[in-house]
């Protein structure tokens, strides 16, 4: 959609919907993106490479479209389109594809209501890193390469990624929004290999540090004390003992118990999934609807909730893809299951298969990721409250004998959420309330509630932390997803340690 | 009119097209590569025995990279395919960026292609025009009265066209490829008790297509769903069987975890130069790349106009190397092995047992118990170096008892090493293969299948998860 004079005004946008509805459709929406940009520099052993394709370390990639749902006889159709040229007949086009569609309808898609909403939604950001010049990005990566290039040090990498969105959003019951988002991915990997022979590494992934996430994040003094911690606690890992194979206490960080609850609980009470729309590929849940208000999820100590107000997180979005503004709604409350990360059509359904209202109104958690992908359920900041059960050294204190885990490595679950097996980058060993040395290969699984009614232990506020999720995948055709997670120090006990 | 991918004039168009953008680098005096994807594509999806979506996108993607021989910058952009100066402005982009680049420590070699090569071997007029009434009467036949109340249909049914080409500054010619591809997965679910079972099926010609295959296998195995015992199976070894989607998944793990030289260097790989020449796997392995696999979607050269041969990575067990891409011939002196494409075309060979399908086996006299598993679910790599990976199995288990009854297991993790299992668990494979599909991307339609033996026999394999239902 490069050629911006043929790209239509809003009333022109509203035009073309009401020109749906008066062919029958029961609602239409359009999302336009007018900017869709990613950027990507990367770094590895001091190259400007992408480490994992050996192509160019400076990329960047602009898209630029729209996507047209519409609700027909109680099925959507969706079509999109690149050209400008093509307006109309992808209007056509999404009202064919939902005719097509309403001739095999189980459950007639009704949306449940919402306050039809005018608003902008602008991420916090004080420098974007697209104005960021090559230059004194490269320079930066430089800098922090120095600090990383140490001795067992066998690979370096360092990336930054960032994207700049620009959506319009109508729909036929009146709602016009827009957003910018600007999200800003950094990481950095030292590699080496180990006296046992594998491949280890440690990876830094910063967790929301401030009230914006711009350029202004990447402060080199931060990075290179981090940098300096990382090939620390590599050398450690080249050296280390494995990972000790039996049951014992799990002490998770919040930059791996991000991941246990964005996979176990996150994923596991999507409401989509529940309701058996993603059995096809991504799977589904072993939730029921009659299990909310009854199930014991977890031990009392377990309060989640699905947060799109948490400040500066991809997962705060200001309205989803139905036009519903963000919503802070609890999911589990001190153990028992109460929510689910819903939309305007799956709590509509869920009410009407359950027989009672379960859900009020959408959890407001439909997102695309693109103007050529369709609104589905998404994660927006799937958090922990935190607990009361100190900071991370009291916690270990009160372990007799334990595994302190950090940094996601490799993760594998049921497809119904039902289980789980995790591997990190890095593990200390506890005995008797003291942390010990570290060990290598650490790995952990279990019984998705079996895992949370074990939960003896939450940190409190100082230890919570915001850790961002870039690369969330669900859906097909296949999405890729951003959001949070805010997550204190968990302690779970009896667990299965080891490969 | 040129504006139709499914237009014979489609590959002069891209032609022309990619010319125009070689001319504006020229002109402005900087080496330049240039790739194109065009697809258009229809997908419907099914959940809760409805269409839950029914969608078609026409996207067209250019990529270029601006180059010095120590400096580069790629951009990329989804494009209006008509519109050239807006493409050429993507060029200029790049060209303006690529001083502000740093310089490597190696010289990347300029793709060259020293002829034009066009392939459309995969690509059936046929299949590219077909339509959402015809889909959804394939779907109708494939699942006839398998469906009730408690039973529910999902799946997707994918099709599209794809048009990829390659041209760089260097000479004036193209390495263009157009294809046809239809992925469809079917799956039946009970509501109330929370199984799966699903059939599968990977073509490019509609001829292909074929309904009754997949209707006879759901039949089957819904039959089993709906008669035999479920049952929690104990912790330990087992005889197990894995079917055609299974063994794919294995397939490429240990294609990408044992044969990409990236990975090597990396430190990632479970194989080193030292097990070049050694016996490293079964002797009933042998996993080949072979652009004459038609059902591969293959291209007979590569992006460096290199002609692609057939080669064996591992032959009867034994490896023979790394698969080479030309960036690791540039930066650690290896020599490329024409491997620079944008899918494999990659098969584990079959073996001697003749055996079509999971309910010709089950029919058959056993000698001990089998625990038969026809899918793997996502699947994460605890400890690559060591092709140590994890998965749990999906969509229709079975266990077929050495007295030759049948019962439903509830699903159980496999966490295992690669060398482990295509070595000395590998018992036996299947006479017969099927390509399973690898190209449900997060992004542009590829379309990509790897060959794989419909069912692969292994002994002695632990399970160390095992759910408490279904
Ligand atoms: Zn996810």
């Amino acid at each position: 959609m490069s050629n911006t004079d043929r790209v239509p005004t809003p009333n022109q946008w509203k035009e073309h919907i009401k020109r749906l509805t008066a062919g029958g459709a029961s609602y239409a929406d359009v999302r336009y993106y007018s900017e869709d940009l990613s950027g990507n520099i990367s770094l590895h052993n001091g190259n400007l490479v992408n480490p994992y394709s050996g192509g160019s370390g400076i990329a960047q990639q602009s898209e630029s479209g729209y996507g047209v749902r519409c609700l027909y006889g109680g099925a959507w159709g969706f079509a999109a389109s690149s050209d400008p040229a093509q307006i109309t007949a992808t209007f056509d086009r999404a009202l064919d594809n939902a005719k097509t569609a309403a001739g095999r309808v189980s459950f007639p898609i009704r949306l449940a209501d919402k306050e039809v909403l005018s608003g902008e939604f602008v991420s916090p950001c004080a420098r974007d890193p697209f104005d960021v010049p090559i230059e004194e990005q490269i320079a930066f990566l430089n800098g922090l390469d120095a600090v990383l290039n140490q001795t067992g040090v066998a690979q370096r990498a360092i990336n930054l990624s960032a994207t700049r969105t620009k959506i319009e959003y109508y729909d036929s019951e009146g709602a016009e929004i827009r957003k910018q988002i600007i999200n800003f991915f950094p990481s950095m990997t030292v590699m080496g290999r180990g006296t046992s022979g594998d491949m280890q590494r440690r990876t830094y992934k910063p967790p929301r540090l401030g009230e914006s996430r711009g350029w202004e994040i990447m402060d080199p003094e931060h990075w290179h004390t981090e940098g300096e911690r990382l090939v620390r606690e590599l050398n450690e890992l080249l050296v280390a003992p494995a990972c000790p194979v039996d049951t014992r206490s799990v002490i998770i960080l919040p930059d791996m118990m991000f991941l246990q609850v964005h996979e176990t609980i996150g994923h596991a009470l999507e409401l989509d999934r529940i309701l058996g729309y993603e059995l096809s590929f991504a799977g589904g849940s072993f939730v029921r609807l009659e299990d909310f208000g009854n199930l014991q999820y977890g031990s009392t100590r377990l309060t989640a909730r699905a947060d799109a107000t948490v400040p500066n997180s991809p997962g705060s979005f200001g309205y989803d893809d139905d036009g519903v503004a963000a919503q802070n709604r609890l999911l589990i409350d001190r153990g028992t299951l109460v929510g689910a990360i819903s939309s305007r059509q799956t709590v509509t359904e869920a009410n009407a298969k359950a027989g009672r209202d379960i859900f009020a109104g959408s959890g407001g958690a439909n997102r695309a990721c693109a103007f050529n992908r369709t609104p589905i359920e998404r994660m927006t900041n799937i958090n922990i409250d935190p607990g009361n059960d100190g900071n991370l050294d009291d916690i270990i204190a009160d372990t007799e004998r334990g595994i302190i885990v950090s940094g996601d490595r490799s993760w594998s679950i049921g497809s119904n959420r039902e289980q789980f097996h995790f591997a990190t980058e890095i593990a200390w060993l506890v005995e008797d309330g003291k942390r010990c040395g570290v060990v290598r290969n650490p790995s952990y699984q279990g019984m998705t509630l079996d895992f949370y009614r074990s939960l003896t232990a939450v940190g409190d506020a100082s230890t919570w932390e915001v850790h961002y999720v870039p690369n969330c995948g669900k859906g097909a055709p296949g999405q890729i997803m951003q959001l949070g997670h805010g997550i204190p120090v968990c302690r779970f006990d009896n667990v299965k340690v080891g490969e | 009119m040129t504006r139709n991918i499914r237009s014979k004039n489609s590959p002069v168009f891209v032609f022309d097209t990619l010319n125009q953008l070689r001319e504006h680098a020229l002109t402005r005096g900087v080496r330049a590569t240039f790739s194109w994807q065009r697809e258009d594509s229809r997908l419907v999806r099914y959940a809760n025995s409805a269409i839950s979506l029914n969608t078609t996108e026409d996207v067209t993607r250019l990529y270029v990279t601006a180059l010095e021989a120590r400096r580069s910058v790629s951009t990329s952009a989804v494009i209006d395919p008509y519109d050239v100066p807006a493409m050429l402005r993507i060029v200029d982009r790049a060209i303006e960026m690529l001083p502000h680049a740093s310089e490597i420590h190696y010289a990347r070699t300029m793709p060259c292609l020293s002829e034009d090569t066009y392939t459309e071997a995969n690509f059936d007029p046929e299949l590219a025009t077909i339509d959402g009434a015809e889909i959804t009467a394939f779907v109708e036949r494939a699942t006839r009265g398998l469906e009730t109340d408690d039973i529910m249909l999902s799946g997707n049914f994918s099709t599209g066209v794809c048009e990829r080409a390659e041209m760089s500054t260097a000479s004036p010619h193209i390495n263009y490829w157009r294809g046809t591809d239809a992925g469809i997965t079917l799956v039946l679910s009970s509501l109330k008790d929370k199984w799966e079972i699903n059939a599968e099926q990977f073509v490019w010609r509609r001829a292909d297509l074929d309904p009754e295959s997949i209707y006879e296998r759901l039949a089957w195995m819904r039959e089993q769903y709906l008669t035999r015992p479920g049952v929690r199976l104990p912790l330990g070894a087992y005889s197990i069987v894995l079917g055609n989607a299974a063994l794919s998944e294995y397939a490429f793990f240990l294609s990408y975890l044992s044969a990409s030289g990236r990975m090597e260097k990396l430190g990632y790989s479970m194989l080193s130069t030292d097990d070049v020449g050694k016996q490293v796997l079964s002797p009933l392995c042998t996993m080949v790349e072979d652009p004459a696999l038609l059902a591969t979607f293959p291209v007979p050269v590569d992006s460096y106009g290199r002609h692609r041969e057939r080669r064996a990575i591992f032959d009867r067990g034994v490896f023979t190397g790394f698969i080479r891409e030309q960036s690791e011939a540039d930066e650690y002196g290896e020599i490329p092995t024409g491997h620079d494409v944008t899918q494999l075309s990659l098969a584990l060979l079959p073996g001697d047992r003749d055996v079509r399908t999971i309910q010709e086996f089950a029919a058959l006299p056993r000698d001990r118990d089998i625990l038969y598993i026809p899918y793997l679910h996502y699947v994460g790599l605890v400890n690559p170096s060591a092709g140590l990976i994890t998965g749990t199995s999906r969509f229709g288990a079975l266990f077929l008892k050495q007295d030759g009854s049948i019962e439903l297991p509830y699903n159980v993790r496999l966490t295992l090493s690669l060398r482990d299992l295509f070595g000395k668990h590998l018992s036996w494979l299947s006479a017969y293969s099927e390509p399973y599909g690898s190209s449900s991307s997060y992004g542009a339609r590829n379309p990509g299948t790897v060959l794989v033996p419909v069912l692969g026999g292994f002994e002695d394999v632990e399970i160390e998860i095992s759910n408490e239902s279904f």
